[in-house]
């Protein structure tokens, strides 16, 4: 009879560990520990053995169908660790499924990496509108009456008023500075403030020239603020661009609405100042002109120039994106081709 | 602008140490911008002065010959030559191994290397001069003709550089940094701003002398655009080539040599700024120069015959009878200097800028004199040309006589004077600079200074006071830019924090763009603000309502569009080619006619309104548009604006004539969504798709002053969902279904709409979902049940529905 449990034992575990899935392990859990197993057939046999035999047998056959509940349990712990929710195979280089689609335009993305930086300095942000007239786009900066670009070969007049002066004559902004009298006039001084937007000119276009343009200015009026204040801002403009500190230097430049003006370029990313083809080999990029306001500007705005001054930093966002990303003709930017614009998340 | 080197060396000695690129760079940095520094000497390595000692026949060609020739080496060589003068004892252009020529006018630069000729050796190229870059210089006769050097003096082994001037130093400077400084549009200039940077004497000009020449006539109209005008009469002149060394640096600075009269005044323009023009004396009817504008329908015959239509705002220079150029310009038939020219009349005149600048528009020509004209130059300047003139045409002319003269200086340009405190400059400069500092800068840019201990006392040069120099903050740039910006430390900003910036409008833009670009699946664009015609049409702008450029980028795009929808069509139309299915947006101000008076009340601007619009571009139709409700229906609550909702008002004109709805925010029309209508895809060329669009007014969606979420608490009674199908009248809308039992409800939601085989004509399906509940316990199946029969009989009586099998 032991020999018989010995055997049962055996062949148990045997099928025990065969099992491949929880449904043919319970069968098994039903064929060896069940009603009608083996082993119950021992114990309802038990009864016709003697009683020193019966103990023995007993005992043997409980301690079987207690390792038979372990190794079943050993068995199911080990079935579940290695089953799978998928059946058969997986293919898992397949690419995931994409997210929503969807961008800003790589020249909003900068202009809000700008903006976050200018507003944690507590910078305050100005629109002024795409059309203006002759009074603010250059009667207030100082431009000279005969200035080239008054001319409708630079700037676009409005049909209707091309031939009347002043605030009676309406163009497509040919720049961001007007707007920085607007904003003086309207909230006063002391003020600081950057003003995004876009520019127009009336120019032939190629890979470097556009009609419709994006700028950047930012805008400090104060008592005693010093011209070389100027690079603090210029640094951290390019800082949030670039991720990094930039070497730029500041060299003379000339506006109309600046005195003293100048043009800041920034080592070149291409060649690290090297020089090469993307630099003209100088290693240097012009990137913006800036330069302290004019005082006839400060009295267009309604300031006395001896006790406020300031200064202007701008920056063509079309030629920052383009150096960021090297994109190499500008119109791309009004393209609206999707082909370009997926490019930049 | 070309800035040559041994021009400027001409004015003032550049120590040896000093090297062309540290001058690029201090000008760069201080004065104008160096784009280019080039080395004329490079392109000459290997071509050296030799000497012909035989010519001989060649062996197997008669149109060559076989040179033996001294180039300056060890030993004689034999070249291989087609010129037409060859002699022994020439002194000639040898290109020696390792050079580089164009080969008998190609195109391509060549390199010379030792070879056979028809099986004679040659061991270099004797050369012409369009081979060498050499054509402005010794300009050829024929296509054969080799340089004939003879005459030069040069010697054999000499690098031709040398020889023809050409060890040149060319800095190119970018003219858009030389707008607002006419004296640096010569290099008398420029060794000026050199002598100030590094502290070296400038040399002195010609003092004019025209002492005791009688008077030529001039008489001057209009002296507000012609403030100046000299002339000299000079006698015993004719045609002939300039000498090499002014041909040289004619070219160098960026010109042609014409003869040696012409030369010499472009020469003086180039080294003065001052332009001047030389007439034919015999051209000059009744010796009697008019400076006027021209009359009405008057006519200026140019060098080619032809006739250029003159306008009475065009200032012109005439003689007693009619014009003989334009002034400040270019000149016509009678000012050319001609093989028969025996003498000639030299203008030096100032023209005021205003002026030429409208002539210059107007005829649409610019020439290197007006450019300088339009700068601004100061009359004091035609004295220092006449001058250098009179110089040059002695030394080149030595048998020419002054024979007379005239200077009519009706109004001569006024120095700028600017007093500026000490105080003044430290202050804005952030550092205090040594009086003797201030006072040599000045003084080496031409300024006349005196300090009285507190107050400087300027007076600008003339050269400074056409516009360029007039107040104190002038001065303190002349100072700043000559110790150079990079030499004063950057000054921290100092920040006051009265209170944050909180701008709401501009942060809902902001969030209404990253809404539709980060959680809508949009693509943002920019087009511009002038469309094509085609769109504006497409989109049924109303014409009459748009604002017009008077010149466009073209006729067809001139006209600003009042609606960002032609840009979205014109955007779709191009990406179809590429794209079955996108989402685009675009904000942008559009405009239209009207008073919007953003300063004053003459400050009249047309209506600006900033437009948000996008559109869905796929093959459904329905399935686009209920995308588009979908973005603006839920922008209030993700965007944190006031509540949009939708009705049906007002048409916009690019709409479809059913699927349209106004966007209402405040009870105002705040947009419109819809599909593009048929006919506006048709004129569009948008073909085999749909689109739906919606377009906004930003400034009619107010921003709420923040996050606008509302904490509800959760239920604490289980809520019941039942799903339920109906079958109504296809005139019965969900919104009517959805208010029918809006109160018997704790939500609604919209599943399906569906037509087809089993429902009846004239009929649609509608599933739909419902959670009911009790607020104070767990619903029973008896209340369920009770409170669906409500529903029901609700959805029966108000919207006729049946309950779908």
């Amino acid at each position: 009879m032991l020999n018989k449990l010995e055997a049962i034992r055996e062949a148990g575990l045997a099928r025990i560990s065969e099992a491949g899935t929880l449904e043919s392990l319970q069968e098994i859990r039903r064929e060896l520990t069940g009603k009608k197993s083996e082993l119950s057939d021992v114990l309802k046999s038990l009864g016709s053995l003697e009683a020193e035999m019966k103990k023995t047998v007993g005992m043997k056959a409980n301690e079987i169908k207690n390792f038979f509940a372990d190794k079943i349990e050993e068995r199911e712990g080990e079935i579940v660790a290695s089953a799978s929710v998928i059946d058969g195979e997986i293919d898992l280089t397949l690419p995931g499924i994409p997210v929503a689609e969807g961008a800003l335009h790589p020249i909003t993305q900068m202009c809000y990496d700008l903006n976050d930086a200018f507003l944690s300095l507590g910078f305050e942000v100005y629109n002024e509108d795409d059309i203006s007239s002759e009074m603010f786009a250059f009667d207030n900066l100082n431009f000279p009456a005969d200035h080239p670009a008054r001319q409708s070969m630079d700037t676009y007049w409005l049909e209707g008023t091309e031939d009347k002066s002043g605030a009676e004559r309406l163009c497509l902004r040919p720049h961001l500075t007007g707007g920085s009298v607007r904003k003086l006039i309207m909230d006063g001084v002391p003020s600081r403030f950057i003003y995004p937007g876009r520019v127009y000119r009336n120019e032939n276009t190629d890979a470097r020239h556009e009609r419709a343009f994006f700028q950047y200015e930012a805008l400090i009026v104060d008592k005693d603020v010093t011209f070389s204040s100027g690079k603090v801002m210029i640094n951290t403009i390019l800082e949030k661009v670039f991720g990094r500190k930039i070497n730029v230097r500041m060299r003379e430049g000339f506006f109309p609405f600046t005195e003293p003006g100048y043009e800041i370029d920034m080592e070149c990313l291409v060649c690290n100042g090297k020089g090469c083809r993307v630099c003209n080999q100088n290693g240097w990029i012009e990137v913006m002109p800036g330069g302290v306001i004019n005082p006839n500007v400060v009295r267009a705005a309604g300031y006395d120039p001896d006790e406020y001054t300031g200064f202007y930093t701008n920056i063509g966002l079309d030629r920052l994106v383009m150096m960021r990303y090297g994109v190499d003709d500008v119109r791309f930017f009004h393209s609206a081709d999707l082909r370009f614009l997926k490019q930049f998340k | 602008m070309n800035i040559s080197l041994n021009f400027v060396k001409k004015f003032v000695d550049l120590p040896e140490e000093l090297t062309p690129a540290q001058i690029a760079f201090d000008l760069t940095m201080r004065t104008v911008e160096v784009e280019d520094v080039i080395n004329t000497a490079e392109k000459f390595e290997n071509i050296v002065v030799g000497e012909i000692k035989e010519v001989n026949a060649h062996p197997n060609a008669d149109q060559l010959k076989c040179c033996i020739v001294d180039c300056g080496e060890d030993e004689l060589k034999q070249i291989v030559c087609g010129g037409s003068n060859l002699y022994a004892g020439e002194k000639v252009v040898i290109s020696k191994p390792g050079a580089y020529v164009y080969w008998h006018g190609n195109n391509e630069l060549v390199l010379i290397k030792e070879s056979k000729l028809r099986g004679e050796p040659s061991y270099g190229m004797i050369c012409g001069a369009s081979e060498v870059y050499m054509e402005g210089l010794f300009p050829p006769k024929d296509e054969t003709e080799i340089v004939d050097l003879s005459d030069v003096d040069c010697y054999v082994g000499q690098n031709i550089a040398e020889v023809i001037g050409m060890d040149d130093i060319i800095l190119e400077v970018d003219n858009k940094s030389l707008t607002n400084r006419p004296d640096l549009w010569g290099h008398y200039g420029v060794a000026r701003e050199i002598a100030a940077i590094y502290e070296l004497p400038l040399k002195p000009l010609p003092e004019l002398n025209v002492e005791g020449l009688p008077e030529y006539k001039v008489t001057v109209h209009d002296p507000e655009r012609c403030p100046r005008y000299t002339a000299l009469e000079i006698e015993n002149v004719y045609e002939k080539e300039a000498p090499l060394w002014m041909k040289a640096l004619i070219i160098n600075g960026g010109m042609r040599p014409i003869n040696a009269i012409v030369d010499i005044t472009n020469y003086v323009m180039m080294a003065v700024g001052q332009p001047e023009h030389a007439f034919d004396r015999n051209h000059v009817e009744g010796a009697h120069i008019n400076v006027r504008t021209a009359k009405k329908d008057e006519t200026l015959t140019l060098l080619d015959r032809s006739e250029l239509e003159l306008t009475e705002d065009d200032l012109v220079i005439c003689d007693t009878v009619d014009p003989m150029g334009l002034a400040g310009i270019k000149g016509g038939i009678k000012d050319s200097i001609l093989p028969e020219t025996t003498a000639v009349v030299l203008e030096v005149a100032d023209f005021t800028a205003a002026g030429i600048r409208r002539t210059e528009k107007r005829q649409n020509e610019k020439t290197d004199a007006s450019m300088r004209y339009e700068k601004g130059v100061d009359t004091q300047r035609a004295e220092q040309g006449m001058a250098l003139s009179m110089t040059l045409f002695k030394e080149i002319f030595p048998e020419c006589e002054f024979v007379s003269y005239a200077d009519v200086h009706d109004i001569p340009t006024e120095r700028s004077v600017i007093d500026v405190t000490q105080a003044f400059l430290d202050q804005r400069l952030g550092k205090v600079i040594p009086e003797e500092t201030i006072e040599g800068i000045l003084t080496r840019l031409g300024f006349e200074v005196s300090f009285d201990g507190a107050v400087w006392h300027c007076i600008a040069p003339t050269w400074r006071s056409t516009g360029d120099v007039h107040v104190k903050d002038d001065v303190l740039g002349e100072i700043a830019r000559l110790l150079s910006f990079e030499s004063f430390e950057p000054t921290p900003l100092h920040v006051d924090f009265e209170h944050s910036v909180n701008q709401p409008q501009f942060s809902l833009q902001r969030r209404i763009k990253e809404y539709l670009a980060f959680r809508c699946g949009f693509y943002e664009i920019f087009t511009y603000p002038w469309v094509d015609e085609k769109y504006l049409k497409a989109a049924g702008t109303d014409f009459s309502k748009a604002v017009r450029l008077a010149e466009g980028p073209s006729p067809e795009t001139s006209t600003l569009r009042t609606s960002l929808i032609p840009g979205q069509l014109e955007s779709v139309e191009k990406n179809l080619r590429y794209f079955d299915s996108f989402s685009i947006f675009e904000t942008a101000q559009c405009f239209e006619k009207g008073e919007y008076h953003p300063s004053n009340e003459i400050e009249t601007l047309p209506i600006h309104k900033n437009l948000i619009s996008g559109t869905i571009t796929g093959k459904d139709a329905k399935t686009i548009f209920f995308q588009v409700k979908g973005v603006i229906e839920n922008m209030a609550s993700y965007c944190h604006c006031k509540e949009l909702t939708f009705a049906q008002k007002e048409k916009p004109s690019w709409a479809d004539s059913k699927v349209w709805l106004n966007v209402i925010c405040d009870k105002e029309i705040a947009g419109s969504i819809g599909l593009i209508s048929v006919s506006a895809m048709n004129e569009a060329g948008i073909k085999r798709t749909n689109v739906a669009a919606f377009e906004l007014d930003y400034d009619k969606i107010p921003a709420l002053p923040s996050r606008d979420n509302e904490f509800k608490h959760l239920p604490t009674y289980p809520l019941v969902q039942q799903d339920l199908s109906l079958i109504v009248d296809e005139s019965m809308t969900w919104a009517q279904i959805k208010e029918s039992i809006k109160f018997q409800v704790k939500d609604i939601w919209f599943v399906e709409e569906y037509r087809g085989e089993q429902i009846p004509e004239g009929k649609k399906s509608i599933m739909f979902s419902i959670k009911i509940g009790n607020d104070d316990s767990t619903m029973t199946s008896k209340q369920i049940e009770k409170k669906m029969a409500g529903i029901m009989k609700n959805l029966k009586t108000k919207c006729g529905a049946e309950l779908r099998d």
